[in-house]
């Protein structure tokens, strides 16, 4: 290949009108933001150039109600995202091949990815049975986070009957959905636990095997085993009594570290924007489509996992 | 909670969303998309066997083959042995045979040269015998009678040894 010339696949004079052209968007970026305002004072430039500083709140704003059930702007970009995905992979399999296609390629990668994470946690039979849920999870809150991520999200403001209000907000930012995926989680773990393993499920939380067959030894003169026993059989009911707390830490944990996560990455972007209009938010941009991925993954391989341990036969058995 | 925004018709409606979302996607992504994956991991896998199968059986037809080749081989050195044989054998019995007639010939020639011999003998047995009585009767200017003549030279002739041989 020949040697291209001038700076970055451009001639000369482009490359050097692009760079100042970035220079020249910076610097009104710099002075126009907070940055600006705070150093030089207000310098008189034209009040579109600014944007307001962030105030987050966090319940999601009623948009409409349908008699008397509140419809809120996250409702809105819910469907968005469901519509969205929906969409992607309707059209996607409506004509499938054996040699597929690149859409059907982007398709199949994603749901093989997805399938092989299931298969290789929670082997070949409960990872294709764990899969719609996993998947589900998934998709739908990496959707929902690059969604948010689209200009127009957050910054169309429309008047309802509670004032002004934003007509879309990410899905993720909004409580109610961590939480509904929270206990979505919660309920898929604890049925296939108990459908697994059934009654035994549940001596994982209330442990007393060990207590009383201590207490039988101890009846019948063996005090030195007895007593020990139950000593660890008081340890047993103690660990069956953590288990059962940190079972129920997980819908609080798993809510809140999506929650978390999501609300900071908004208010880190808008106050970005709010420092300096132009340019310096974008590789923030970049670091919320990592952190939309990572808290999906985490989302979904957690439960996916979860589910895994609650399938498998407690050790107290042996 | 409510600083948080947790309403409950918000959480069954996230909850509804969730649910219509899973179903959808069950519908036209995941039945779909791993019924392929399945199909061609099959269709992947049937068609390694059949190259296996192919490569196993080329590999036994080739080892056929070299066999055949290796018989026919066997079966053509053998063909040639038998016929240098029989080719050895037909000429020693022609041989054999020449020899036999030759010799029969020869045996037959040598019969029929002493008989002709015999023959010769014989005339000039009775050439001799008439010279004889010519010549006698010439001497003694007598003829005897011819029977008595003739039994007196037989007589000495077959007493001569020299004539009498073969």
């Amino acid at each position: 290949m020949a040697k291209k010339k001038g700076c970055m696949g451009c001639s000369l004079p482009i490359a050097i009108v692009v760079v100042l052209a970035v220079l020249g968007i910076s610097v009104v970026s710099l002075l126009g933001g907070a940055f600006g305002n705070t150093l030089f004072g207000d310098l008189g430039l034209p009040e579109w150039l600014s944007v307001p500083a962030p105030h987050p709140e966090l319940p999601a704003a009623t948009i409409f109600h349908i008699g008397s059930i509140p419809f809120t702007n996250t409702m809105i970009t819910a469907w968005i995202t469901i519509f969205v995905l929906v969409a992607f992979f309707y059209f996607g399999t409506k004509n499938m091949k054996l040699i597929p296609g690149r859409y059907q390629m982007i398709i199949e990668s994603i749901i093989g990815y997805i399938l092989g994470l299931c298969v290789d946690i929670a082997g070949d039979k409960y990872g294709r049975k764990f899969f719609a849920i996993v998947t589900t999870i998934f998709l739908f809150v990496i959707a929902n986070a690059w969604i948010s991520l689209i200009p127009g999200i957050g910054s169309i403001i429309v008047h309802t009957a509670d004032g002004e209000a934003e007509l879309f907000r990410g899905v993720n930012t909004d409580i109610n959905f961590p939480l509904a995926l929270a206990l979505v989680s919660f309920v898929f773990v604890e049925y296939w636990g108990i459908k697994t393993l059934g009654i035994k499920y549940f001596t994982k939380f209330v442990n007393t095997h060990k207590l009383t067959s201590s207490i039988g030894k101890l009846f019948k003169g063996n005090v030195k085993a007895g007593l020990a026993g139950i000593f660890y059989g008081i340890i047993d009911i103690f660990i069956g009594f953590i288990e059962l707390l940190s079972e129920l830490m997980r819908v609080i944990s798993f809510t809140f570290r999506l929650f978390g996560n999501m609300t900071g990455g908004e208010i880190l972007l808008l106050m970005m924007l709010f420092l300096a209009p132009f340019l310096l938010a974008i590789p923030f941009y970049g670091l919320e489509l990592l952190v939309g991925f990572i808290q999906a993954l985490v989302f979904s391989s957690l439960t996916l996992v979860f589910a895994n341990i609650a399938i498998s036969p407690t050790h107290s058995e042996e | 909670m409510e600083g948080l925004g947790i309403h409950l018709s918000s959480l069954i409606a996230q909850l509804f969303n969730f649910g219509l979302l899973l179903l959808l996607l069950y519908m036209f992504a995941y039945k779909p998309v791993i019924k392929m994956l399945d199909q061609r991991a099959a269709k992947i896998k049937e068609s390694v066997d059949q190259t296996e199968e192919i490569k196993k059986q080329h590999e036994l037809a080739e080892k056929e083959t070299a066999r055949l080749i290796a018989e026919a081989g066997k079966e053509g050195k053998k063909i040639i042995e038998q016929a240098t044989l029989i080719g050895e054998e037909t000429k020693q019995k022609a041989k054999q045979d020449a020899k036999t007639e030759a010799e029969k010939l020869l045996a037959k020639a040598k019969l029929e040269i002493e008989r002709e011999r015999d023959e010769a003998i014989g005339e000039l047995r009775s050439a001799f015998a008439d010279l004889t009585m010519i010549a006698a009767g010439k001497v003694i200017d007598r003829s005897l009678d011819k029977e008595q003549h003739r039994q007196l030279i037989d007589k000495m002739l077959n007493e001569s040894k020299v004539l009498n041989k073969n």
